[in-house]
């Protein structure tokens, strides 16, 4: 029974959700149709970036590379929570990550390798970085976070055309990628009995994790130490 | 600490029960070698009293049957005997420690203290070296971040945190980590002072290992002006 209600409320708020979303369906205003082509532009220029290496005898920077533009909903839950209102200027000013990039890495030097190597391209401009890798969150989340300005033929909210668009850059390695994804699954699972327990779990599995690209990147540099 | 006490003498068994146990043991008391044996493979004791001349199967012998039987718990020979050549043959069974007979019930309880001691004080759950903590029960290496460390890479760090005034050579640190035994070589040793070396800059700690290939090593702290 307890369940069947949890399930209602769940049913009914997510219906709400929706037909806020449908309210406020144009957070992004004009500004929205220029999204998905930025994302890919930067996700092109990335690409580039790592076949420039590749082609120079080095190895691929990473292992692979996603994208998304935030759904509106989540966009409009995020100004909400942050005390902005509903405007584009908001969503795209105020918050800076509207457009996400994730590149996931096979080792935890590329990561580093990628930040400097982003930090001196033409096309952006770091504007924030946060090193979560060097120091984990507190739950044992680990991951690097650039915010960064891009130029782009379009205009912006600022008014300015062509205008400036942010976007959100996490690397990480494949097991820093696994592990968000199942604290992920976690965080949304609310019917937990031992949330703390697990949460400890996690944050050992972590720092094994951690642990195992550690190691990983010092025997490269062993088997190297051979050439 | 549970002891078992194997002697044969009812009278001098009684007067060690009521010694252990008014210093708070518990003791399980039996009356030969093969009641011994029999405990020991069936209960845990922290300690194993036993006497050598008993009925039945002699104190020696049940020594060497427990340990072939893998058990590790320590134990103390009460010995009548005191030449020189029945003490080695006691050790040398695989007792750890031995009383000659007569012996102060003073100093039985002084050496079970000692025991003590060594199981509980001795071996830290964690031991501090500069900005860093290592958790040697859980395997995990802190400082302004964590990270999980293998058993031997523990054991490694331990002996150089607890020995970090001294330079500590290859064949030292491969005896105190791997054992006698292990065949593990100069080379090996460098890739784990590799990982811990590597895992030390992960947590951005300001203690580093210095040496090269050949050894010695030694733990070093960088960071005296900023302590944690």
């Amino acid at each position: 029974m307890q369940y069947k209600n949890q399930f209602l409320i769940l049913r009914i708020k997510n219906i709400k959700l929706v037909i806020e979303g449908m309210n406020n369906m144009e957070i992004y205003g004009t500004y929205g149709k220029y999204l998905p082509e930025i994302k890919d532009e930067i996700m092109h220029k990335i690409d580039e970036l790592n076949h420039e290496i590749d082609g120079q005898g080095g190895r691929k920077l990473y292992e692979h590379l996603i994208g998304r533009v935030k759904c509106e909903d989540s966009m409009i839950e995020k100004c909400q929570r942050k005390g902005l209102t509903l405007t584009p200027k908001s969503a795209l000013s105020n918050c800076k990550d509207a457009i996400g990039i994730r590149v996931v890495c096979n080792f935890i030097d590329d990561i580093y390798k990628l930040v400097n190597l982003l930090k001196t391209q033409e096309w952006c401009k770091v504007v924030k970085e946060k090193d979560y890798v060097s120091k984990s969150k507190p739950n044992g989340y680990r991951s690097y976070h650039l915010i960064i300005k891009v130029s782009t033929p379009y205009p912006d909210v600022n008014e300015k055309n062509p205008g400036d668009y942010y976007a959100e850059i996490q690397l990480r390695t494949i097991a820093m990628d696994s592990w968000a994804s199942l604290e992920h699954e976690l965080k949304y699972k609310h019917n937990i009995k031992n949330p703390e327990q697990i949460g400890n779990e996690l944050k050992r599995c972590a720092d094994q994790l951690a642990s195992c690209d550690v190691q990983m990147q010092t025997i490269r540099q062993v088997i190297h130490e051979y050439d | 600490m549970r002891i078992l006490l194997a002697e044969d003498e009812k009278e001098l068994s009684r007067v060690l029960i009521a010694a252990m146990q008014s210093t708070g043991y518990e003791v399980v008391p039996v009356y030969n070698g093969l009641e011994a044996v029999k405990e020991a493979e069936s209960e845990i004791f922290d300690a194993m009293l036993f006497d050598v001349m008993m009925p039945v199967m002699t104190g020696i012998e049940a020594v060497q049957k427990i340990r072939a039987a893998g058990n590790q718990t320590y134990i103390i020979m009460l010995t009548a005997m005191a030449e020189v050549d029945d003490k080695v043959t006691g050790l040398d069974a695989g007792a750890d420690d031995y009383i000659t007979k007569p012996f102060s019930l003073k100093e039985l309880l002084a050496r079970l203290r000692s025991l003590e001691r060594r199981n509980e004080n001795y071996t830290e759950d964690t031991l501090d070296f500069g900005d860093i903590t290592l958790v040697t029960t859980e395997q995990r290496l802190e400082s302004y971040n964590s990270i999980s460390l293998s058993a031997e890479e523990t054991k490694l760090l331990n002996i150089l945190i607890l020995n970090s005034k001294k330079k500590l050579d290859n064949k030292t640190l491969i005896e105190h980590t791997w054992g006698k035994n292990e065949k593990i070589d100069s080379e090996m040793l460098w890739i784990y002072i590799s990982y811990l070396r590597q895992k030390l800059q992960s947590v951005n700690a300001h203690v580093s290992i210095y040496g090269n290939k050949r050894g010695p090593y030694q733990l070093i702290n960088n960071s005296k002006e900023d302590p944690k």
